[in-house]
């Protein structure tokens, strides 16, 4: 098996963040992790000189790349020293073609620059971002050899689906000055010698290529020292201080996209603050349903949220003053006062919405692909369109006659102003009276909505793992409530003493300074959160973390790798062994999952694929620390320095406090089921 | 077509039937048919003129309808432009303009003024 990492840069670049690249870096991670073939594989560029500088002093194969951006997604592109100089002549002009961080070349391009791409290595980022996929990569796929994916588990999962490429791992690592540690994404390549024609021929076959020089795709190496860990499930044991929780930070350092749920977080000591945390945490999850849900209700408060009751009542009031003291001073008449225009009243505003509304819903109709044929069958396009076009010279023609209408209110107004200047008389203030009727009734549906919107009642229901997550809509019970719902601070009582009046209450919120306006519509009803244990009855305490354990659980699948340290110090053993250990042991057939734990319903019954096991040893008066670790069924554990330990003396000593602890526990449970 | 006459000291604008009826006696339905006309006719005002006006109520009437018209009739294509700039695309896109009979009086004023297709008219 040969280890190859084809993904390495080495020239900083207009797509990269500024580094400096050191030779010696470079020696030292090709020889720590025993790597036998890499690729220079910079943006856009290929420098021919530094290639060869670096091919002498390297103990590794090592072949001329590049990594081309394409308009979408980046693609390797591998040469050998055979075609070295029409390489370099092809990179050159990807770039003079590629000066900025927006460049990009299309596919076509790149088969005018590089011509033959069957005499190169084309490796397209696959299940990487950013990714070559669609009618790029059907264009590529006739040249492309593998391709590349940036974690292990992406790596398996290419690997196991045989209509997907061959997949590949590798570093894409800046060599730089000052690395301290190195990735240990490279790949295993069952070839003889390494030779771009070699490699090619390797990777027809998937099953030539490996996470692991010998176990195949179960183990894949985790640090630069050589230490493996299994693909599926590992059990992370050692006595206190041994450095387990050290290794765990450690994996996750090497891992871009790890899931770690750390010691003890998902329990914590004020019960108050954690009740708020985890209704907060769900609230989160669920406010997307949440705003759906008060969507209808939002449109509603948007109606009536300028109806200004009181003012319409001046209003007609003011009207009904005029109008009677017009009367009574019908003799001050004169010849201002007897204009026609003198007491008009104004056009009311012409309304195009519902109009506007319906060109948009027939444009819908006449635009959608996706039901396109079923649209099609009932009504013919045309149609639709000629409806369309006749909606809209209607639309133009009430546009138009609200301008106008606009254009005579502000002529008659500015008359009536003018005539006004100059009479005794008494004139009649307008109102319109429909609009006054209309915001009238607005307001009384508003109120009932509202009282609708209080009213108790399940609005969401949602089975997760054994329990239930409920949301229930119910009025307000006082002042704070609105106020932590607003999640603004403030005086909420004067709001809450309107309440029961919705109208009144809409605009004490209104009135409030640190609310938007946008957001009052959370502010009607009430919504809470409820779990509900497998009896139905509220979760307790302790319920609360198993749900939020399962939840963090589930959610590593979005993860290339779940690490969990000691989830027995928030659990007790019949959950983790009905709940806990079955979800591990099925996420961990799709990704790597590590577990510390010295809790045996964990460590032993979970079903580990791999065992690691830490351990503070005492050396000729100084400490060493070791790694020993193996497979489950081994009888013995190997650290890298060949050192070994019995495996059953580790599981018993880190699981059963011992042997002896064991046997007399052993004996204990006998003695009480006698 | 004058819409707007002043002599004998008063104003006069063309009522419905084609009279002149005295400036103080227009109310806003009449406004809006002047403006109407502006639109859609050749038209013509008197110049306002304080000396030709003599009644002071004619006079703030006059003044302001006549500046209003005037204003209108020199941007009277602007002035419906504007109101057809809404779904312009789609209705561009879907054939609009092409088509033979528009949908009504309103919208037949609209072809009028717009140089899509004025036989459609």
């Amino acid at each position: 098996m040969k280890k190859i990492d084809f993904h390495i840069h080495t020239v900083p670049t207009v797509s990269d963040s500024a580094f400096e690249f050191e030779m010696e870096c470079f020696e030292r991670y090709v020889n720590d992790l025993e790597i036998d073939a890499v690729a220079i594989t910079n943006h856009d560029v290929f420098d021919v000189e530094q290639y060869r500088e670096i091919k002498d002093r390297l103990g590794a194969v090592v072949f001329p790349g590049i990594e081309v951006t394409l308009e979408k997604g980046h693609v390797l592109i591998i040469s050998d020293d055979a075609n070295l100089d029409a390489f370099q002549e092809s990179a050159t002009l990807v770039s003079q073609e590629i000066t900025s961080d927006t460049d990009s070349i299309s596919v076509e391009r790149l088969f005018e620059i590089f011509g033959d791409l069957e005499r190169y290595l084309v490796i397209p980022h696959y299940d990487k971002k950013p990714s070559v996929s669609g009618e790029t990569l059907n264009r590529l796929l006739p040249h492309v050899s593998a391709g590349e994916v940036d974690s292990p588990k992406k790596f398996i999962r290419n690997h196991k689906d045989t209509t997907r490429l061959v997949p590949v791992l590798f570093s894409d690592l800046r060599i730089r000055s000052g690395l301290s540690t190195f990735p240990t994404r490279q790949t295993y390549l069952d070839c003889g010698e390494i030779t771009l024609p070699a490699v090619k021929s390797c990777l027809r076959d998937r099953s030539n290529v490996a996470l692991s020089e010998s176990d195949g795709n179960a183990l894949w190496q985790i640090f630069e020292d050589g230490q493996r860990i299994s693909t599926g499930l590992n059990i992370l044991l050692g006595e206190r201080s041994s450095g387990k929780t050290y290794t765990l930070n450690e994996i996750e350092s090497r891992c871009e996209n790890a899931k770690y749920i750390k010691q003890f977080s998902l329990v914590q000591q004020d019960e108050t603050a954690y009740e708020k945390e985890f209704n907060a945490s769900v609230q989160k999850n669920k406010s997307g349903f949440i705003d759906n849900y008060l969507m209808g209700f939002k449109g509603v408060l948007d109606s009536v949220m300028d109806i200004d009751l009181t003012a319409n009542e001046k209003e007609v009031e003011s009207y009904v003053e005029t109008l009677l003291k017009s009367a009574e001073l019908s003799d001050r008449q004169d010849a201002f006062s007897k204009a026609a225009l003198f007491n008009e009243e104004m056009f009311p505003e012409v309304q195009t919405e519902e109009l506007s509304r319906l060109i948009e819903s027939v444009r819908h109709l006449r635009e959608n692909v996706e039901y396109k044929e079923v649209i099609e069958k009932h009504i013919q396009l045309l149609a639709l369109e000629k409806l369309a076009v006749e909606l809209i010279e209607t639309l133009w023609g009430k546009l138009l006659e609200g301008k106008k209408k606009k254009l005579v209110n502000e002529l008659v107004s500015e008359i009536q102003q003018n005539l006004r200047l100059r009479t005794s008389a008494q004139p009649i203030e307008g109102v319109d009276l429909y609009n006054v009727a209309m915001d009238k009734k607005r307001i009384e549906v508003f109120g009932k909505i509202v009282d609708l919107l209080k009213r108790d009642e399940v609005i969401y229901e949602e089975s997760i793992q054994g329990f239930k997550v409920e949301a229930r809509k119910t009025a307000f019970q006082g002042a704070g409530e609105i106020r932590e719902a607003s999640g603004v601070s403030g005086a909420f009582l004067p709001a809450y003493q309107a309440y029961e009046k919705p109208y009144e209450y809409l605009q004490k919120l209104k009135e409030h300074d640190g609310l938007a306006r946008a957001d009052l519509y959370k502010l009607f009803t009430s919504i809470k959160y409820r779990i509900l244990n497998k009896d139905g009855a509220e979760v307790s305490g302790g319920e609360r973390s198993e749900f939020r354990l399962l939840q963090e659980i589930k959610d590593a699948q979005n993860y290339d790798i779940l690490l969990v340290d000691e989830p027995e110090s928030s659990f007790d053993n019949p959950f983790l062994k009905s709940d806990v250990n079955q979800i591990l042991k099925e996420l961990s057939t799709s990704m790597p999952v590590v577990i510390v734990t010295h809790n045996s319903t964990v460590g032993a019954s979970v079903g580990a694929n791999y065992l690691i096991f830490t351990k503070k040893e005492n050396e000729g008066g100084s400490t060493v620390y070791r790694r020993y670790s193996g497979y489950p069924s081994d009888t013995e554990l190997q650290a890298l320095d060949g050192n070994t330990i019995p495996a059953h003396g580790v599981v018993l000593d880190s699981l059963e406090a011992g042997a002896e602890a064991y046997e007399s526990r052993r004996e204990g449970y006998e003695a009480i089921k006698s | 077509m004058k819409l707007l006459r002043a002599d004998s000291g008063s104003g006069f604008f063309l009522d419905e039937s084609g009279a002149y009826k005295k400036i103080d006696e227009i109310n806003k339905v009449e406004l809006l048919r002047l403006v109407d006309l502006t639109l859609n006719e050749d038209v013509e005002f008197d110049e306002y003129d304080e000396a030709v006006i003599q009644n002071t109520a004619h006079r703030i009437i006059y003044k302001s309808i006549s500046e209003k018209l005037s204003g209108l009739q020199e941007r009277k294509q602007q002035f419906v432009d504007e109101s057809q700039r809404t779904f312009h695309i789609d209705y561009e896109k879907y054939g609009g303009g092409q088509a033979s009979t528009p949908s009504s009086d309103e919208s037949g004023e609209i072809e009028s003024e717009t140089d899509t297709d004025t036989d459609a008219v």
